[in-house]
C-alpha cells in the first residue's frame, strides 16, 4: 500500500515529461520500495526519494524569518553600539533610521529599540520569501505535474 | 521507518551555512568594490561622501581604488557572518 492507499503503486511509476522542444525527461519514482523487498534497490531508491525530497521541500517558514530576523536585529544593534562607543560621528547617519523606527536613536537605549525593530524587519522579510518561494514552488509542480498528466492522457482518444 | 505522507509533511530545505556565508560573502564585497571604483571613475568635486561614511565601521576603508580592495575585504568577512549565521541558526530551527 502506498500513501494514495492502493497496491498499483508500489510498482514502479514512470513519469514521463515531454517539453516543447523535444527533449524527453524521464522521472521514475518508486513510491514504495520496501513492499518490493531487494536491499540494494531498496538503498538505492530510498536515497533516490530522499534527493527528491530535497529537491522539491519547502522553505522553513518561521526558521527563515527569526534567523533574518537576528540577523538584521543584530546588525542593527551593532552598529549603533559602534556609534556610541565611538561618539562624534558624522552627519548623517543612522539616526536617520528613526524617521521609519519609532524610537530609535543612536544612544544606548536605540541599540536595544534597533535590534527590535531589525528584528521585525528581518522577521517579516524572511518569513515573506520563504512563503513566496514555497508558493512558486508549489506552482511550479502543479505545472510540471499537470503537463505530465495531459501528456499521459494525449492519446487517449487514439485508443476509442 | 518512517511512513512517507510524514516524511514528505517534515521535509524542508537545510542550508549550507558555510556556503551561503561564501556567496554572501562575495557579493557584498563585489558590491561594495564596484560601488566604490564606479564613484572613483565617475569623478567630481566630493567622491563618494556618503559611501564614505562606512569607514565609521570599516577603519581604513576610503572612497579610492585602495580603498574599494580594503572595502572588499570587509564587506566580504561582514557578509560571511551574515551568511554562515543565517544559515546556522535557520538549520538550528528548521530541525528543532
Amino acid at each position: 500500500m502506498n500513501m494514495y492507499g492502493n497496491r498499483e503503486a508500489s510498482f514502479p511509476r514512470l513519469l514521463e515529461l515531454h517539453p516543447r522542444k523535444g527533449v524527453e525527461l524521464r522521472i521514475q519514482i518508486e513510491l514504495d520500495p520496501a513492499s518490493r523487498g531487494g536491499g540494494m534497490s531498496a538503498q538505492k531508491n530510498s536515497s533516490g526519494e530522499r534527493r527528491l525530497l530535497q529537491a522539491f521541500a519547502p522553505l522553513h517558514r518561521s526558521a527563515l524569518g527569526m534567523a533574518c530576523g537576528l540577523v538584521l536585529g543584530g546588525i542593527l544593534a551593532v552598529t549603533t553600539l559602534a556609534l556610541v562607543i565611538q561618539g562624534g560621528y558624522p552627519e548623517p547617519n543612522l539616526n536617520l533610521l528613526g524617521q521609519f523606527f519609532w524610537g530609535y536613536s543612536i544612544s544606548w537605549r536605540g541599540v536595544l529599540v534597533g535590534f527590535l525593530w531589525g528584528w521585525l524587519m528581518g522577521f517579516i522579510l524572511g518569513w515573506g520569501f520563504a512563503l513566496v518561494r514555497n508558493a512558486a514552488l508549489w506552482i511550479w509542480l502543479a505545472v510540471i505535474r499537470s503537463r505530465a498528466e495531459m501528456e499521459q492522457y494525449s492519446d487517449f482518444l487514439d485508443h476509442l | 521507518m518512517e511512513p512517507e505522507e510524514d516524511q514528505i509533511e517534515k521535509a524542508v530545505v537545510l542550508l549550507n551555512a558555510k556556503l551561503l556565508g561564501i556567496v554572501l560573502g562575495f557579493l557584498s564585497g563585489a558590491g561594495l568594490f564596484l560601488a566604490t571604483n564606479f564613484l572613483v571613475l565617475k569623478g567630481g568635486r566630493h567622491v563618494g561622501v556618503h559611501l564614505g561614511l562606512l569607514a565609521a565601521f570599516f577603519p581604513g576603508y576610503r572612497v579610492t581604488f585602495l580603498g574599494s580592495i580594503i572595502g572588499f575585504f570587509y564587506a566580504f568577512l561582514a557578509g560571511f557572518l551574515v551568511g554562515a549565521i543565517l544559515g546556522a541558526v535557520y538549520n538550528k530551527i528548521a530541525t528543532a
